[in-house]
This record gives C-alpha cells, structure tokens and sequence, in this order.
C-alpha cells in the first residue's frame, strides 16, 4: 500500500518535469524548427493557399492551444499521422520501438556484465599488473569514437574486405537466426564503446565499497568471499548502479540507437527520430520528445523504489 | 613471557610495511609480545604508533594492498598464523579469535538486520540451524545489555545508536566463545557513562568466557583498571611491556614514564587521550637512525642518537624494554 501511494506521488511530482521538458522542445520546434508549409505548396503560392496549408498543418492556432494540444495527445498517445509518410504516428511507433529495444538491449546488457566481470578483476587485483592493463585498456577504449568503432566493424565482420560473417547493414528478420545475425555487429560495436565507461565506474564503485569498515568487520567473523562480495559488497553497491543502469535506459534506448540505426540502416525508433530531425516532421518529433521526457520520470520513480528494496535507510517519503 | 605455560598467543619480530606514495613505511617494526590464556594485555600510545595494524595482522587483515605482513611470526595455540591460507584463517576468525573494531558507526552492514548478521557467524562457526542461531543470538545481545532483544535482533544497525552498535559487535564477537578478544579502542567512540557500561560488561564477559584479551586502548585509567599486563608503543615499536603493577608504580622506559608521570594523581581516572608529552613524533618515512623518542627525551645521548635500542628482557618477571639508559624501576618488586 505504502509503495502504491508511493508511486502515485510520486508520478504526481513528476508532472512539472514533463511540462518543462515538452514546453520547452515544444517552443524549440515552433519558433525555430522547420515549417512544412512550403514544402507541401507549389511554386509561387497565393496567400489563401498558404492560408489553407497553415490551418491544415495546425500552425494557424495560437501557441498555448497548440501546445494543450500537444498534452492531449501525449496523454491520449494519438499524435496523429506523420508528415512526411503519413502513417499513424502511434502505429509507427508500436512498430519501431520494439525493433529498437531488440537492436540495443543486447548490447546494453552485456556491456553492463562484462562491465561488471572486467570490474571486478581490476578491484580484486588492484593496483597490481591485472588492474593496470585492465584500466588502460579501459581509456583507450572510452578514446575510440562510435563511428569509426561501427565503421571499422562492419569492415572487419560484415564486410567482404574483411570476414564477412554478418550483413552490413538492414533489419530483415524472420527468424531468431536472422535477428542474431543483425544484431550481431550492432551488439559487439556497442559493448566495445560502452565497456570502458562501464568498466571505469563499476570498478571505481567496487573499489570504495571493498574498502569499508564493514567488509573489513565481516571478514574478521570468517565470512567467505562469495558471501563477503554478495552481501557486503553488491548489496551496498546497488545504489550507484541503479542509479547509472536505470538512468542509461532512456539515453541507450533514444542515443544509442540513433547512431546505431541510422549507420546499420535499421528501421528503429532511432532512424525515424533521425530522419524526422531532417524533414522537420512534427507530429514524430512532438511523440519522441513527450515519451522520452515521461521516460524520464518513469526511470526517476523506478530507481527511487528500487533504492527501498536494496537499502533499508531509505525510506518511501 | 613466562616459561611456565606456554602462551596463547605469541609474537614475535613482527614487522608491518605499508606501501605509500612517498615510500613504504613500517606501521609495525619488531612487534613481539605473548598473551596468556585468560589474561588481559592491554596496548596503549599514541594515535599513529601501531596498534590496530599489530591487532588486524593477528587476524590476517592488514589491508592490501597497500599493507602486508613483512616479516616475523604469529603463534596462535602453537599453530602459525602468518602465511596461513586465507581458508584456514577464515575457520580461526570469528571463532577462536574475534575483533571488535574502533568505528562502531560503520563497523556493521547497514543493509542486513543485526540478526542476519549475527546468525550468520552463528550458523557457519558452530553449526546452528537457523531457529537456533536466532535465539543464541537474542541470548548474546540479553548477555551484552541490550534491552528487548527479541525485538532489536530485527533492526538495522541505522535505528541503534553507537554504543548499541558497540555491544551488537561485542556480542557478535563473543557469540562463538572465542579464546582471544581483540579489543581495538571499543569505547573511544562513545560517551562517557556508556564507555564504563561497556568496558564493565567486556569484562564480566571476559571472565564468564574465560577468554583472553587485548585491549587496545588510548586511556591509562582503563589499562589500570583492566589489565594485568600492558605494552607502551612508540612510533611503531613496543617500548616497554611490564605488569600493570610495575608500570604503573615505576615506570623504567623514559616515554612510559613521560605518560605516566604527567598524570601522578589520575590513575584510577578516565582519560580521553595519553598526556601530552613535548615535541613530535617523528614521521614513520623519516626515522632517525638511533632511538626514536631520543629528540624529545631527556635521557638521549650520543649513544641513543646513533643506535636503536633493542627489545630486550628486564628483571626476573617476564618484563622486556627497549631503552639504552632506563629508570631504575622498583627496587624491591612483588612477586606478581
Ligand atoms: N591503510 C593504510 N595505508 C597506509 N598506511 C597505513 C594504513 N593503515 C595504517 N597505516 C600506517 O600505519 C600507522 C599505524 O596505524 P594504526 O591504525 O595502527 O595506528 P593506531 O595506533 O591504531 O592509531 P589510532 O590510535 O589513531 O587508532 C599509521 O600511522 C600509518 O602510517
Ligand atoms: S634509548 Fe635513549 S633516547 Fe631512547 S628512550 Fe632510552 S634514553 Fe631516551
Ligand atoms: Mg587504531
């Protein structure tokens, strides 16, 4: 019950942060993104009929009631048809965001583990040999940029220059083997870039962690290593991690994929951002920016209750 | 050191090494002492010269990196403990030997209750089910004064204050009925009507559990008052270990002496930090080659400049010092 009111609450405060986040981007594309009028006319246009695309579009209205407009629809999710395709925005989305969690969830959860395990190594073997080659190969990995990691990938793995195992770019799939066979390089680019971050964080967490009094308390009863890293350790480091896992999941989902798809050419939510972006389509634009700000505050509220569950100071207030 | 028994606990040469920026330094150089069974030995002197590394190395816990065991030997029952495998020792900690550690506030795990923490000794060192680790464990915390244990047994160390915390660890450390107690400062950190709660009940325990103790500690009034024995260290070093008697009538190394003679009328009294004595302890990177107290003792010539005085044995009662020209001492000792 207490976790229900919680919530509830919660949500509550979490209103004026999607108001702020979409008066905002909502002002941005309005006054300074693009206008479609043009693109819909002919050459030389008379004033009624650039009058009439106007009212069509929406643009006629005055600012605040475009912009209830806007709340209506992110509380309805029916934003209307895309500008440029014409499809259902909501459809389109029911369409691209599974695709987009299929391409990045892989790759988010095994650059977290290795992560972790890399971590974990350096932590344990600290400031000896293990931990140093670990760290270095951390930075030099964080000091690659994405593209040129996708890039070099795809020739190495994809490409026929290289060893060619999987397609270069695209998204059909109709089978599980297809979709490993897609995912496959996007998934190995996304760990190689996210490993060193992660790896730099979770050991950095460790570390501190490994070095309190309680550890030291809890070996001094003979308490064995597995327990000693589950219960002293993890247990006390969820926390940091929540906080940095939960919070990653509305930047991989929206970020990630955009670089991703746009370079693998796969039909995500990502691509359609992207290519919204360029053609100034609105209606696509005004659902990514609402949902990814709701996002936003469904991540807030899911780390403020799993903080409850892993440590026992926090109380639900 | 008396050849009659053979001791619990023996030490000997042990030498710490800390690896620091600047240098390794020896937080401990030349440790050696013994520990008797059902006795008492306290460790005093100033913050920095080395009692908690002397205490956590018994254990096999010098942190590390950046600290390790350099050199000497630890006895334990006649069984080495220095190089032990950390498998072994874990069957030793806890259940033979047992801490309780300086910083009560943070010694326990915040997110695990007191009886999670407390049935888990239980259960690995004697074998209890979990029904029966439960209630040894409410019978510890009744045992150390803590009010409604059934009740408290189910709280996180958050919702108990210090000296709560401090008995929680006390009974934690007792539970097993361990043969050696070590002590390191367990009421530094608490106020002044719950040090002497605490100290009162360590030693009724100590004495219910026939077990051994070193009690670590920055306050003379409570050395006199518990120990039957008692090392002064210096900067790393013990520079002398007498029975309390002595010690306390006349004290034979001149830093002890300092300690003690600047207090002529507080030795049945509390005191929160050793007497000042003047000038500074010199800094663990840079020692002098000879004596280490030499630049602030009145005693120091030439002799003590150039050359470390050893640990060696005084007088006929198993007392050691480590001075080139020592107090006389009492002339006509008791027999102990
Ligand atoms: N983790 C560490 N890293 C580096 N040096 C350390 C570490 N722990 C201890 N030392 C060194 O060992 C020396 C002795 O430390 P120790 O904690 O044993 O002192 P202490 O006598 O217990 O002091 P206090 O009365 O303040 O508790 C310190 O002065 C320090 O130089
Ligand atoms: S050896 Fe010399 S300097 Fe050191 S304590 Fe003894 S008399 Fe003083
Ligand atoms: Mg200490």
């Amino acid at each position: 019950m207490e976790i229900l009111q919680y919530t509830v609450r919660k949500l509550i405060s979490g209103i004026p942060l999607v108001l702020g986040v979409t008066l905002i981007s909502f002002l941005l594309m309005v006054y300074f993104g693009p206008d479609k009028t043009y693109e819909l006319l002919g050459k030389n246009p008379t004033a009624q009929e650039i009058a009439e695309v106007r009212t069509q579009l929406g643009y006629d209205q005055p600012f605040l009631v475009r912009y209830v407009d806007y709340l209506r629809e992110l509380v309805t999710l029916e934003f209307g048809n895309s500008d440029s395709t014409g499809e259902d925005v909501a459809s389109l989305l029911a369409r691209t965001i599974p695709i987009s969690l299929a391409l990045t969830g892989p790759g988010f959860v095994l650059g977290n583990l290795l992560g972790v395990l890399l971590a974990l190594f350096a932590a344990f073997y600290r400031s000896t040999w293990v931990d140093k080659a670990i760290m270095a190969s951390a930075v030099v990995g964080m000091s690659i940029s994405f593209l040129i990691v996708i890039i070099a990938f795809q020739i190495i793995f994809a490409s026929s220059y290289g060893l060619g195992w999987f397609p270069v770019r695209g998204w059909s799939v109709h089978s599980f083997g297809d979709y490993l066979s897609y995912v496959a390089v996007p998934t190995m680019a996304m760990v190689f870039v996210a490993l060193g971050y992660n790896t730099r964080f979770y050991r950095s967490v460790l570390v501190e962690e490994m070095t309190r009094d309680h550890v030291r308390t809890a070996r001094a009863f003979g308490v064995p290593p597995a327990k000693l890293f589950y219960k002293n350790i993890l247990k006390n480091s969820m926390i940091p991690i929540i906080t940095r896992v939960v919070f990653s999941i509305p930047l991989v989902i929206i970020s990630g994929s955009l670089l991703i798809e746009s370079y693998f050419g796969i039909p995500g939510v990502g691509k359609i951002t992207y290519d919204a972006i360029i053609s100034g389509d609105q209606p696509v634009l005004k659902a990514v920016v609402g949902l990814t700000a709701i996002l936003f505050v469904l991540a807030q509220l899911l780390t403020d209750i799993l903080y409850r569950a892993v440590d026992p100071r926090i109380s639900l207030k | 050191m008396q050849a009659d028994t053979q001791p619990l606990l023996s030490v000997r040469d042990l030498v710490i090494e800390f690896t620091t920026e600047n240098g390794v330094v020896r937080a401990a150089d030349g440790i050696s002492f013994d520990v008797h069974e059902n006795e008492t030995l306290g460790i005093v002197g100033e913050s920095g010269c080395g009692k908690t590394v002397t205490g956590l190395s018994i254990l096999g816990l010098i942190p590390s990196p950046p600290g390790r065991v350099a050199g000497g030997s630890i006895r334990f029952m006649g069984r080495e403990l220095v190089g032990l495998p950390d498998s072994e020792m874990r069957n030793i900690r806890g259940r033979d030997i047992s801490m309780i550690f300086q910083e009560p506030m943070t010694a326990l795990n915040p997110v695990f209750t007191v009886g999670n923490q407390m049935t888990d000794v239980l259960r690995r060192h004697r074998g209890l089910t979990r029904r029966q680790a439960r209630d040894a464990a409410i019978e510890m915390l009744a045992k150390v004064g803590i009010p409604v244990p059934a009740k408290r047994i189910d709280e996180y160390p958050h919702q108990l204050s210090g000296g709560m915390r401090q008995r929680v660890m006390i009974a934690m450390a007792l539970s097993c009925d361990p043969k050696l107690l070590i002590a390191d400062e367990p009421t530094t950190a608490l106020d002044v009507t719950t040090q002497a709660q605490v100290l009162e009940q360590i030693a009724g325990l100590q004495s219910e559990f026939k077990m051994a103790v070193v009690l670590i500690t920055h306050d003379l009034g409570i050395v006199a008052e518990t120990c039957r024995r008692a090392i002064v260290m210096y900067c790393g070093r013990i520079v002398e270990n007498a029975a309390i008697e002595r010690l306390f009538e006349a004290p034979r190394h001149p830093y002890a002496k300092g300690l003690l003679e600047s207090i002529p009328r507080l030795r049945r009294e509390r005191l929160d930090e050793l007497p000042i004595i003047p000038g500074r302890v010199p800094n663990l990177l840079h020692l002098p080659p000879g004596c280490r107290f030499a630049a602030r003792c009145p005693r120091a010539d030439a002799l003590c400049r150039e050359q470390s005085p050893a640990l060696v044995p005084a007088g006929p009662h198993g007392d050691f010092i480590a001075c080139h020209h020592p107090h006389p001492g009492q002339q006509a000792e008791p027999a102990a």
